[in-house]
């Protein structure tokens, strides 16, 4: 079977799916729609893996859509979203055979709509002409949109969906407004026609474009301060489908940077670079305080994946930043960075998408086990759940970005990539890149501490309520699509090598990044020891993690060869505890108490609503009957940007409502106005 | 006939139309408008009937009766039903003879001469079938139908000179009937002047469909009437429903309607 016929399988899996999904009986239902969503995953992984390995040649579907025709295609940058997305929706696939089964999201509509997300995910990076991305992109926002409403009967959900149904389409109008003027200004509609006459274009359209597609694009992927609907959204869904859009749709929104940003505009100015960068720092500065003062552990996550791609957009904006000061005339280590940091950002990418599958495919087994969300309601998970604690431990290590964890490869290349440029460039990048430096080492502090808190308060120590208490492990249908989540996890954070041969095929591809002919810089070398071309870094995850293992074995044997030689002790005897000997669940730190210091110290950004209420017994003030607090979190962008455009737009439809009165007469001259000025205007 | 005949006669025809429709929105006793609307109705019949004639079409011919019989007899007839029997002449509108003074009654709001024994201009109003003060005087309608006349004429000057034959140049008229049977709808207060306004709007369009594609196909122009017809047959029950309701058909009322 040739490379063509693959998008053909991957549909007629889409529609076979579907159909299944709608026709078997109820007692199937998660079965079919669970393996169906798997296939399709499976059918994009085998899209993407012949896409790297040698692209899919254009298929022109010229009846698909009026007028303009469907144009699929696929390179090598396609391949890698397309076997990233692929690969979560397989998990995720496997889970909901689980996750439904237990009544959770199993109306019949969502899980028939569940491939239907997935295709289109898949087939956006697929497209190969403007309409055929649109089309694809409306549809995807479409399905997920459908899919978030899928508990439509609670406030919360509905008030989320509402609010992701505005931004996504408002991001939608920015991104058609952007791609229909560069279409229109380079006079083609496929990619490839885009991608030749974009040298061409004004530098005022280039700019509109860039500004358009940046700023619709960031919303998908939940830049600041168009994120505000992705914390809402995210964990009001199911939680397969917060696991597909958290790790596979908002890579899309990175996607459409690379692809008509980096990709077809070709080399832009210097600002364009720092833009993303700005744009990067602060929303992975803002996700990950927001992480951390979190109480809910979907939201938790959610704002997480605000913060990850926060990261990537970093990635992203120091490698075209680096590229417009390194020049095409010589190798230099400007350019050698760039391209660190471009790695560093497709390599976070795909260890984002491993964890925070991962991440919400665990918070959705224990919102099935407890029913809740919330952390300060949940611990004492570890010894009920243990597959689920084990899962979310190995997500919580690498959404840390600490060794061993699945983000700490990408971080690192993002950490190398900024400290070797330091000499290359001149004021503007001495200047900038020390403190993105600094906003990556806060962002990893920071994200230490929200980790930290979800999984030590939500899963350790003693069940702070009784459905936490009465918990029980979901089946091995979630098992194993934790499972597989889990394998990526580990294999990207031990061996990154896997990802060399894809990243080798990519990175020549976007020339406007790597640089062409003489100042060109070869991909790094992910092999067993990292080693980044034009600098001294190295690093070697697969040692460190021997290493480690080595370390923990022999520590345990010392122990246990101690242990056998030290006499036993003898007798027992309840040991002397400062009157603590018989803790309760309510001495232990709550999610709020965790994040009380931090919010503190970011105070003047978080801007909490704090009640401290101290009653005092009447017979002395001294004595404390009972003391209450209670603390708000409101979102700041959200007031600060949100209210006055909302505000604004209230204000202009005011003075709107003022020509509808609700006078028939009124309205009647309004038409025999319009027709009289239309017929003025034709003469 | 000759062609001299025809340009005269359809240019009869199409100022007929128009005077008619001007005296729709000069009176607003009911039962002068319903008048003036029938015989709008038999100068709109005559349209087609000119036209099949000279160019000796058969479908036209076919045409001609049908619009008179609806436009010059059915409409008017359902408009007169309308109102309240108590409101109306005792012989009915069509049967009753013009008024002498038509523009002094209509000043003074004195009762028609030959129904004294109805009651007063205020009955009327209630009742449906006398316009309230209207919402402009009518000296300004009247002007302000002149003005549209002017207009269309102006709008129509390059079609006359793509093709300057005797059809395109009635063109303007039908084309001020359309202006003012949208004046009229924008200016009356009652539902059943509304409907007059409509219906005088509606003239306009078909009269400008005759003249300027020399000949509609009967199905469409079937349809078209049998559209009208419905149109005003809803626009009755609901002004009998509107009286039920609020014991008057004034539109004006129904600000409160907004969403």
């Amino acid at each position: 079977m040739s490379a063509a016929h693959l998008p053909a399988l991957l549909g007629g899996l889409t529609l076979a799916a579907c159909l299944g999904a709608a026709a078997v009986p109820r007692r199937a239902l998660p079965g079919v729609a669970g393996a169906g969503t798997a296939l399709v995953g499976a059918a994009g992984v085998a899209c993407g893996v012949a896409a790297l390995d040698r692209g899919i040649e254009p298929i022109e579907l010229a009846g698909a859509l009026p007028l303009a025709g469907l144009r699929l295609a696929a390179d090598a940058t396609s391949g890698l979203f397309l076997v990233l997305i692929g690969a979560v929706a397989v998990a995720a696939g496997i889970y909901t055979a689980g996750y439904a089964g237990r009544g959770h999201g199993s109306a019949r509509t969502p899980l028939v709509l569940l491939p239907v997300f997935v295709a289109a995910m898949l087939a956006v990076p697929l497209a190969a002409s403007v309409t055929t991305f649109l089309f694809f992109w409306e549809l995807m926002a479409l399905a997920s949109l459908a899919l978030v409403l899928a508990e439509q009967r609670r406030p919360a959900v509905r008030e989320a969906g509402l609010a992701y149904a505005v931004m996504t389409h408002l991001g939608f109008v920015a991104v058609l407004v952007g791609l229909v003027v560069f279409a229109a200004a380079a006079g083609a509609e496929e990619f490839g026609g885009l991608g030749e006459a974009a040298a061409g274009l004004s530098p005022a359209t280039r700019t509109a474009v860039f500004l358009c597609t940046v700023i619709g694009f960031g919303s998908k992927a939940g830049l600041v301060p168009l994120h505000a609907w992705l914390p809402r959204a995210h964990p009001e869904a199911p939680s397969q489908v917060s696991a597909l859009m958290s790790a596979g749709m908002v890579n899309l929104g990175i996607y459409g940077v690379v692809r008509v940003d980096l990709d077809l505009l070709g080399p832009g100015p210097r600002w364009w670079g720092l833009a993303l960068l700005a744009a990067g720092a602060a929303t992975a500065v803002y996700g990950v305080l927001q992480a951390a003062v979190a109480t809910d552990l979907k939201r938790l996550l959610a704002y997480s994946t605000s913060e990850n791609m926060g990261l990537v957009c970093v990635a992203l904006g120091v490698a075209a930043l680096l590229r417009a000061t390194a020049g095409n005339d010589e190798p230099t280590a400007a350019g050698a960075a760039a391209v660190v940091a471009l790695t560093a950002a497709f390599v976070h990418l795909f260890g984002h998408a491993a964890f925070k599958c991962l991440g919400f495919l665990a918070a959705g087994s224990v919102l099935a086990a407890t029913g809740r969300r919330d952390l300060d309601a949940l611990g004492g998970l570890a010894r009920r759940m243990p597959t689920t604690t084990t899962a979310f431990g190995i997500a919580a290590l690498g959404a840390c970005g600490l060794p061993l964890g699945c983000g700490f490869i990408g971080e690192w290349l993002l950490v190398q990539s900024l400290v070797h440029a330091l000499p290359a460039g001149g004021t503007l990048v001495a200047l900038v890149l020390p403190l993105t430096v600094g906003v990556v080492a806060l962002t990893a502090g920071l994200g230490v501490a929200a980790m930290v808190k979800a999984f030590g308060v939500g899963f350790l120590a003693r069940p702070r309520s009784e459905e936490a208490e009465r918990a029980v492990e979901g089946g091995p249908a979630m098992a194993a699509g934790m499972g597989l989540a889990a394998l990526a996890c580990g294999v990207l954070a031990v061996a990154p090598a896997v990802l060399s041969p894809a990243l080798g095929r990519v990175l020549p591809e976007l020339p406007a990044v790597t640089g062409q002919g003489a100042g060109a810089v070869p991909a790094p070398d992910l092999d067993t020891v990292l080693r980044l071309p034009g600098t001294s870094g190295a690093m070697s995850p697969g040692l460190l993690a021997v290493g480690v293992a080595v370390g923990i074995v022999v520590a345990l044997a010392a122990t246990h060869w101690r242990a056998r030689r030290r006499p036993a002790p003898l007798r027992d005897a309840p040991l002397w505890a400062c009157g603590g000997a018989a803790p309760t669940a309510r001495m232990q730190y709550t999610a709020t108490s965790f994040a009380e210091p931090l919010q503190r110290v970011f105070d003047g950004i978080l801007r909490p609503e704090v009640e401290f209420a101290v009653t005092p017994y009447p017979q002395s003030s001294y004595l404390v009957e009972r003391a209450s607090y209670r603390s708000r979190l409101r979102d700041v962008v959200e007031s600060v940007f949100y209210r006055p455009v909302l505000r604004a737009i209230s204000a202009a439809a005011a003075v709107v409502r003022r020509a509808h009165q609700g006078s028939i007469h009124a309205y009647l001259a309004y038409g025999a106005l319009g027709l009289v000025v239309a017929l003025l205007v034709a003469m | 006939m000759t062609s001299e005949t025809y340009a005269n006669l359809l240019h009869f025809a199409g100022g007929l139309l128009l005077l008619c429709t001007v005296g729709v929105v000069w009176r607003h006793q009911l039962g002068a408008s319903v008048r003036l609307l029938a015989v709008q109705g038999a100068a709109l019949a005559a349209i087609p009937l000119i036209s099949g004639i000279y160019h000796e079409k058969a479908h036209l011919l076919a045409i001609a009766p049908v619009v008179l019989v609806l436009r010059a007899a059915v409409l008017p007839y359902l408009i007169s039903r309308m109102v309240p029997p108590t409101a109306r002449p005792p012989g009915g509108w069509t049967a009753s003879a013009a008024p002498a003074t038509p523009a002094a009654q209509a000043d003074a709001g004195a009762p028609d001469g030959p129904t004294a024994t109805r009651p007063g201009p205020a009955a009327d109003v209630l009742a449906g079938s006398r316009e309230p003060v209207p919402l402009i005087s009518t000296s300004v309608t009247l002007l302000l139908s002149a003005a549209l006349t002017v207009l269309a004429y102006a709008l129509c000057r390059p079609i006359i000179a793509l093709d300057p034959t005797a059809d395109t140049r009635t063109a303007p008229a039908a084309l001020a009937v359309i202006f003012i049977g949208l004046l009229a709808l924008t200016t009356r207060r009652q539902a059943v002047s509304q409907v007059v306004g409509f219906l005088t709007l509606d003239n306009g369009i078909v009269a400008l469909a005759f003249l300027l594609t020399s000949g509609v196909p009967l199905v469409v122009e079937l349809g078209a009437s049998l559209d009208l017809l419905l149109v005003v047959l809803v626009v009755a029950a609901l002004t009998n429903r509107m009286r039920a309701a609020f014991g008057g058909t004034d539109i004006g009322e129904l600000q409160e309607l907004k969403e």
